[in-house]
């Protein structure tokens, strides 16, 4: 969902721009989100420009007249959509003295066709409470998508006179169509704990995952921590309605990065959860994680299933190929999650350990090191010899003659993990 | 000149001389109908901001109608 830009959203962005209506370009739809986004960027460039002396002339002579008969004009002779245009081109504080003659059911309308970006100063200088009564008049109006073209414009103060005012769905569904999703963070940063808590429990009650695990997307890892562990702080109902839409709707991409950012505490928690039990939603968190690469975030979550879901992961893991292997000791060694990983190696079936094993061997010097380094600093020397116990007695000599120049104190650990196990070539090769 | 050729040369007069890519997926009949909708928006737009004009002078107090004609028309 990252930086994904919705075809349908970006038509209607379009059809309003020129005045069209939605179904007469739907055929759009067909097209990448970005595309539509490129040519209404260009279509507002040439729209602008088509009249641009003439709006620029106007803008110059609000300023002969009083402010009050500048919004009289305003209303009465330009309407909305001309005021948008023309907005852009006037002096901020000009504009915010017109604002306040004209009304708010006129400043609404006035938004539905301003391009923030040609217009960001004036926006910028709005006041809170003007921003606050245009606001509520958006939402009224489920004008979600001009509301979030206005974040990253607007200051401070007005984004939190507007969060004021506007209810927890709306934004959601505001946040979901966010024109500058970089800006996200810093309206999560404005909510106060019991809002953001407020705000999970509405994407569980009017069944709003996609637009909060958006959310959840686009925040830094911080941020990602806390609302996950806000949401594993929730009753079983509300982590169950994430994990049922999650299923649904292919949603596991983006909650496993969320389950990764949580506390341990919370992720126990989630990994408890009797909807993750079951075999199809275990096969399909596992599918979304090889899928997208998201191995680092599996291997810190299937530790901590119970017995039970474990041995299904075992299960399905005999079909892994490969190349799956592959990514999963890459995210271990990339995310330094080797613990998880032999805790993971630990409870599969002979074959998926035997190919573990195996990459382990076949693994670069700088690999080696930094598992040999993360046994050693967790005491694993025995679950990493059960693990390479699965090796030949080839691959345990091999690999045994290069574990052997490691430091002294891990080098004895092993050994001795290796001779408990009745590892021979292994122990042979560690003592030579 | 091919159709395709007309259709691409109607679109790019239409939007400044830049056609945005990606614009691949749709047909020669959708993109003529692209160029159109954005002639009508411009014409209109266009009128629309002339007919305001007018009217915003009769509205504008006698006194100011003068300097404010000179801005608008010079």
């Amino acid at each position: 969902m990252r930086g994904y830009l919705s075809p349908p959203i970006e038509v209607l962005k379009l059809a309003r721009l020129i005045g069209a209506e939605a179904e007469d370009i739907a055929y759009f739809e067909r097209l990448d989100g970005q595309a539509i986004r490129d040519l209404r960027d260009q279509v507002t460039v040439v729209m602008f420009d088509a009249d641009r002396q003439l709006l620029q002339r106007v803008a110059a002579a609000t300023k002969l007249i009083p402010a009050k008969l500048g919004a009289v004009i305003g209303e009465r002779a330009f309407g909305a959509l001309l005021c948008a245009r023309i907005t852009g081109l006037l002096d901020p504080n000009r504009a915010v003295d017109i604002a306040k003659h004209l009304p708010v059911k006129f400043l609404a309308d006035l938004c539905l066709h301003l391009d923030p970006r040609r217009a960001s100063r004036v926006i910028g200088a709005m006041p809170p409470a003007t921003v606050g009564a245009i606001a509520a008049e958006l939402v009224a109006g489920e004008e979600y998508i001009t509301m979030g073209g206005f974040v990253g414009h607007l200051s401070k103060a007005a984004l939190l006179a507007a969060l004021d005012v506007v209810d927890d769905q709306s934004l959601l569904l505001t946040a979901y169509v966010i024109e500058a999703k970089q800006n996200i963070g810093a309206l999560v940063a404005l909510l106060p704990e019991e809002r953001l808590e407020d705000i999970i429990a509405t994407a569980s009650s009017a069944d709003l995952w996609t637009e909060a695990l958006d959310v959840l997307g686009h925040v830094s890892e911080r941020q990602r921590g806390v609302l996950g562990d806000l949401a594993a702080g929730q009753a079983d109902e509300v982590l169950d309605s994430m994990v049922r839409a999650a299923q649904r709707d292919g949603l596991w991409s983006e909650v496993l990065p969320v389950v990764r950012a949580m506390s341990p505490t919370s992720r126990e928690r989630f990994a408890k959860l009797n909807s993750i039990q079951t075999r199809p939603v275990l096969a399909t968190i596992i599918d979304a994680g090889t899928r997208d690469s998201l191995w680092a975030e599996l291997l810190v979550l299937l530790p901590l299933l119970p017995p039970a879901a474990r041995r299904e992961v075992a299960a399905l893991a005999t079909s892994f190929d490969r190349q799956v292997f592959e990514q999963i000791i890459a995210a271990a060694y990339e995310e330094d999650l080797w613990p998880a990983l032999i805790a993971f190696a630990g409870e599969l079936d002979k074959g998926p350990r035997q190919e573990i094993a195996k990459l382990i061997d076949q693994s670069d010097g700088a690999v080696l090191e930094s598992l040999l380094s993360a046994v050693d600093d967790t005491g694993l020397e025995a679950e990493l010899v059960a693990v390479l116990g699965e090796l030949s007695a080839a691959g345990q000599r091999r690999l045994g003659t290069r574990i052997a120049a490691a430091p002294a104190g891990l080098l004895a650990a092993i050994t001795e993990a290796a001779a408990a196990a009745g590892l021979e070539p292994l122990t042979e090769a560690l003592t030579k | 000149m091919s159709q395709a050729a007309a259709t691409d040369r109607i679109l790019k007069l239409e939007l400044g001389g830049v056609v945005p890519g990606g614009l691949e997926g749709l047909t020669e009949e959708e993109l003529s109908g692209v160029a159109t909708l954005l002639r009508v928006a411009k014409q209109r737009q266009s009128e629309e901001l002339e007919e305001a004009v007018d009217e915003a002078l009769e509205i504008v107090p006698r006194l100011l109608r003068r300097p404010v004609r000179k801005i608008l028309f010079g």
